[in-house]
């Protein structure tokens, strides 16, 4: 099947929320089977499992997948911080592309609240870790540096957490029901200056799930999404010589080649879920995914192009803001979101006639290198 | 509101926290430059990230900086009483590193001119400002 394309068969994924009772193998029988399901596989079709988890105890995939019968295949797990659960996503397309397998599981998982009760504990190895650096102070600081260079506002930051929570009002699975007003969002606990408590992602439990194989090699083909590019890729060095904030290179970098791959302009992509972890950061992603220039992020989300109802919508789902972040969970979320919109199965959070769609994650925590890990990946409608 | 001291903390062998040293009553930045291409970091690795060269030689940097960004945590985090204030310093002809920042609990403005001074109560690189 090497170079006739590979697809989405299906997909699958728990609720999102704090649900530390569920423990992490029902969270991933709810995701798995769903998947499973949706793809008309069976357990034993499975031929490889690429999962992706950061903070699981040794052997928590296997632990989680072989009551459910997937057992006596090659299990890969890949931590690659916040885009674990893409990356896995990556390599299981890739080894469906080479022609190396033909059903295959990606997966991801996190059972956050068994580890932290708030923000992710600083890594102790690292340079900036070890001075006490929690995920919220980089973005407070890119906040801190856009406020500075491009005149973004505190209204338009809050308004990225005003939209992807009006959005989660449409997605069932969401951890967070309710609307928020700009007001509300600069009225909460400040986090990291300039960044408030609203304008952070929670930690969450969950699964999420992704059956690959060829394309066209499925029961119902019609269901199928084609995988039209996956690109993934560690940051360039992030120092002295640069102005640009953390992790803006990384994802324009991966975007630019995900979308050459494909053969499509960003003015072609209908839908975007991107890592709004905090809400600078979707400012951020929104310019490097070329939605629009350098600086302009802020304003584009004030002018509403970036809306359900909007010309290109951005987290449709609700985003991580709405799911809450379970680190090796979120990047399959995030595609499970995208074959839904693209078979229009999105019901309230529908963009209309989407066709083609990206995902984009990005994972840091290391100080010196433009984020961690990158996945961008472009997903086209069948037929 | 982080601490000042200027007494050199015991260094646990693997601290991956820049190592600041007192030279002739000033606070320099202990680390590397690139005998080649001139790279220069706050660590001291076998080859240059640049170019591939094996000229690594010590270097010292410091002591003034300039803010590229800050921010003043007030989240608990293991080991430490928020609130505190961080910044990425862009260290006078040597590397960016992050250093806690002795003062009020407030971001510093991006450009400001700091001056690397000493450590904190748990032994993180501190700077202070210098400039307007
Ligand atoms: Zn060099």
């Amino acid at each position: 099947m090497t170079g006739a394309g590979t697809a989405i068969w299906g997909v699958g994924t728990s609720a999102f929320g704090k649900q530390t009772s569920l423990g992490g193998p029902r969270l991933a029988w709810q995701a798995t089977v769903e998947a499973l399901d949706d793809a008309g596989l069976q357990a034993s079709d499975i031929e490889a499992v690429y999962a992706g988890t950061v903070f699981g105890d040794p052997g928590t995939v296997t632990r989680c997948l072989q009551q459910i019968g997937i057992v006596e295949v090659p299990v890969i797990t890949i931590e690659n911080a916040c885009a674990s659960g893409t990356s896995a996503f990556h390599e299981a397309r890739e080894s469906v592309e080479m022609g190396r397998y033909e059903r295959v599981l990606a997966f991801g998982i996190e059972t956050m609240t068994a580890h932290f009760d708030g923000a992710i504990s600083p890594i102790a190895s690292d340079p900036d870790g070890a001075q006490g650096y929690a995920m919220p102070s980089i973005y407070g600081m890119s906040a801190t540096r856009y406020k500075y260079e491009f005149g973004v506002t505190d209204e338009q930051m809050a308004e990225v957490a005003v939209k992807n929570r009006r959005h989660a009002m449409g997605n069932p699975r969401a951890q967070h029901h309710k609307t928020v007003t700009v007001e509300q969002v600069l009225g909460s606990r400040m986090v990291a200056d300039p960044i408030t408590l609203f304008q952070c992602c929670s930690i969450a439990d969950a699964a999420a799930a992704a059956v690959i194989g060829p394309l066209g090699g499925s029961q119902d083909p019609r269901g199928e999404v084609v995988i039209r590019s996956s690109a993934l890729r560690s940051g360039r060095l992030w120092d002295h010589t640069t102005d640009k904030v953390w992790g803006w290179d990384i994802v324009a970098d991966t975007a630019a080649r995900a979308y050459d791959d494909a053969g499509v302009s960003v003015g072609d992509i209908d839908v975007f879920e991107v890592h709004d972890a905090f809400t600078i950061g979707e400012i951020i992603t929104t310019e490097a995914l070329g939605l629009c220039e350098l600086g302009e992020g802020g304003r584009l989300v004030e002018s509403g192009h970036t809306s359900l109802g909007g010309l290109q919508p951005v987290n449709p789902s609700g985003g991580l803001l709405s799911r809450g972040h379970p680190l090796g969970a979120t990047g399959l979320a995030q595609i499970a979101e995208i074959v839904w919109q693209l078979r229009d199965m999105a019901a309230d959070r529908q963009v209309p006639g989407a066709r083609l769609g990206a995902v984009e994650t990005m994972g840091g925590g290391t100080a010196g290198i433009d984020g961690n890990a990158c996945v961008v990946t472009v997903l086209e409608q069948v037929g | 509101m982080t601490s000042l001291t200027t007494t050199p903390p015991e260094r646990a062998g693997a601290d991956p926290r820049p190592e600041l040293a007192i030279h002739e009553g000033r606070v320099l930045l202990t680390g590397s430059r690139c005998g080649d291409c001139g790279y220069p970091q706050a660590i001291n690795p076998p080859r240059c990230p640049i170019c591939g060269s094996h000229a690594i030689a010590t270097a010292t940097f410091g002591p003034k900086g300039t803010v590229f960004s800050s921010t003043v945590l007030r989240i608990p985090v293991p080991d430490r009483t928020p609130p505190f204030t961080l910044a990425y310093v862009d260290v006078d002809e040597g590397p960016r590193i992050l250093a806690h920042v002795d003062g009020p609990d407030e971001a510093l403005v991006p450009g400001s001119e700091v001056v690397l001074s000493g450590w904190s109560e748990h032994g993180d690189p501190v700077v202070r400002r210098s400039g307007p």
